[in-house]
């Protein structure tokens, strides 16, 4: 192991998932943490706490500055910046690199070729990935009204600055085409400072598959298998499945080598996603878009592929190259994730901050709960509202979704009001248990019929 | 400081919620806000805020053994970096034990990545302790210097 010393510039669970893989690993750590997170379960594990700065995400761990100098000062040679936040920062990895500390995640560089969505399809088109039918640079609605009568609609129009559904319309004609075009560009504006948008062809029933690698550096990629993450809510995925039971073997096999080449092509290193859209009825998918980080879902792949991608993650930072070749990774069983937030289904989704008065999470064979919650914790309310995953892993999906609504049916939180009424819903219905979804069936079938008393 | 949202009262509470001070008070404009973690603790009179900031949080409490006066009054890291006690090295500080300040007085300067904040004193007052060494690492909130204000 190359590295002696890691500074976690992170919160909640993945805080606690990194302190705890790099312990496994012999190495020290240093979490920098808000004020609101000086007492969280990372802080007591990890070996040092430093604090960055208030409460606030942009005061604290939004400001790479602060973060790197955080690692510098503590005498850390790498740093992990875990998911959101700044993990997909070029500008983060570029100080790192000029500091000397190494970087848990791709380089500046790549994290910039496949920031931008215009840039990443231009890679991809080179590699030779499918990709739905799209537009370059856009201009005014004009252009893009003259592009969709190209390649037929319906289309949606993309930020190319950034994803999670800012600066996306779906347009089925040319007026609403014309309409939602400011729109978009005013949203893409707000959210990522850059109102850019192309147009791509809009695939009505698209499942989301993605293919988890982790790349060498040197032009080698390994694959973890796919994953399905259909079930959305305003494009932020609720439940997370591994493989996807929907693919048929040639069409994953397939996947799995476009993501590949993908990331080979710019010799990408760290833990990486390559998101595609599956169009079921036509056995078809297409390109979206490279994570330049690891994810919230990444359990379900470690749990069928048996990988600690925490633990490769510090090492291919720290130079050295993973014992592992591509005929080492092969896929176990089924594997389901369901995200725990503390938000109230019932009010809209509203965030529901507060003191957990009751925590006790399932466990039990197959069942695995990455969380940093505990009882008497703070829900703070200036960061995402994700309390917990509850991962399950059994030998075929049937017996993982049992296991599943066995793993919901136990779970037990008070204090603070969460999703769990309704995941325990969804993973009830005939839908879900034959794995008849798309990215649009919690929105569009379930929600509708939510909370309305059955017939 | 012009208008106190219900928010920031809220923001200003979950850090009370997670510090391991005993008691918070605080004077701002129209509001004034006293909590504590003892059963049935009242107010003592209200330490007047300076308005310069760093947040010129109340009773000292942690540095030594409890020997440091109620009233005197700590300048606080506003956020984690390198302390400078001195515009450069080898120059005089800025500050001296038992030198009189004005709120407007540079007491230290905080470095991040080579972009230097300046802490001014916050208040009127004698500077009792300074209770960081030069160039050490300094998180948020951290007690920097005592200075008992002005009767």
């Amino acid at each position: 192991m190359g590295l002696r010393r890691v500074l976690i510039a992170n919160r909640g669970e993945i805080a606690l998932r990194v302190v705890r893989a790099a312990k496994s690993l012999g190495l020290e750590t240093v979490l920098a943490a808000s004020a609101a997170d000086r007492d969280s379960l990372a802080a007591r594990e990890a070996d040092r706490v430093v604090v960055l700065g208030p409460a606030p995400a942009r005061a604290s761990y939004l400001n790479a500055d602060l973060v790197v100098h955080a690692a510098k000062a503590t005498g850390c040679d790498a740093l992990h910046p875990g998911y959101g936040f700044l993990s997909e920062r070029a500008a983060l990895a570029r100080l790192c690199e000029e500091q000397g500390v190494a970087f848990v995640g791709p380089t500046s560089q790549s994290i910039e070729a496949v920031g931008d969505k215009l840039a990443a399809r231009r890679l991809a088109r080179a590699a030779g990935v499918a990709m739905t039918p799209g537009s370059a640079k856009l201009e005014s609605a004009e252009a893009a009204l003259a592009f969709a009568r190209e390649i037929g609609f319906p289309v949606v129009t993309k930020a190319s600055a950034g994803g999670g559904g800012r600066g996306m319309v779906v347009a089925r004609d040319a007026r609403a085409l014309v309409e939602g075009f400011e729109r978009a560009a005013q949203e893409a504006r707000e959210a990522f400072g850059d109102g850019t948008l192309y147009l791509e062809r809009y695939v009505e029933r698209a499942r989301h598959v993605e293919v988890q690698v982790v790349g060498l550096g040197d032009g080698r990629v390994l694959h973890f298998g796919e994953r399905d993450c259909s079930m959305q809510r305003r494009y932020q995925k609720m439940i997370e499945e591994a493989p996807a039971a929907a693919l048929p073997a040639a069409t994953r096999a397939r996947l799995h080598k476009a993501a590949v080449d993908l990331l080979a092509s710019i010799k990408y290193r760290n833990a990486g996603t390559v998101e595609f859209l599956y169009d079921v009825e036509c056995d078809k998918f297409y390109f979206m878009e490279v994570n330049a980080r690891i994810q919230v879902e990444h359990p379900v792949s470690e749990m069928i592929s048996g990988a600690d991608l925490i633990t490769l993650q510090l090492e291919v930072a720290g130079g050295v190259a993973p014992a592992l070749a591509q005929r080492d990774i092969s896929a176990h069983g089924h594997a389901v994730e369901a995200r725990i937030l503390a938000e109230d289904p019932a009010r809209g989704f509203l965030p529901s901050p507060g003191r957990v008065t009751r925590w006790r999470p399932p466990h039990g064979e197959g069942v695995r709960v990455d969380s940093a919650m505990f009882e008497g914790a703070l829900v703070p309310p200036y960061y995402d509202s994700m309390i917990a995953k509850l991962i399950v892993h059994a030998p075929d999906r049937p017996r993982a979704v049992a296991r599943l609504r066995e793993a919901l049916a136990a779970f037990e939180v008070e204090g603070v009001a969460t999703n769990l009424p309704l995941l325990r819903e969804v993973t009830a219905h005939p839908d879900f248990l034959d794995n008849r979804l798309d990215t649009r069936w919690l929105e569009n079938v379930f929600l509708p019929h939510y909370g309305q008393p059955r017939e | 400081m012009s208008e106190i949202k219900p928010r920031d009262v809220e923001a200003l509470l979950e850090i009370f919620e997670t510090s391991d001070w005993r008691e918070m008070k605080l004077k701002l404009d129209g509001l004034e806000l006293f909590v504590s973690k003892t059963p049935g603790a009242r107010p003592a009179a209200f330490v007047e805020a300076a308005p310069p900031a760093p947040v010129a949080a109340a009773p000292a409490a942690k540095p030594g053994g409890g020997t440091t006066p109620d009233h005197w009054v700590s300048v606080r890291a506003p956020n984690l970096g390198t302390f400078y006690r001195a515009p450069k090295p080898g120059a005089p500080p800025f500050v001296k034990v038992g030198q009189h300040v004005e709120p407007t007085t540079e007491v230290c300067l905080i470095e991040v990545m080579k972009l230097f904040t300046t802490v001014f004193a916050g208040v009127a007052g004698t500077v009792r302790q300074v209770l960081v060494e030069d160039t050490e690492l300094v998180e948020f909130d951290q007690p920097l210097v005592l200075i008992e204000p002005d009767a």
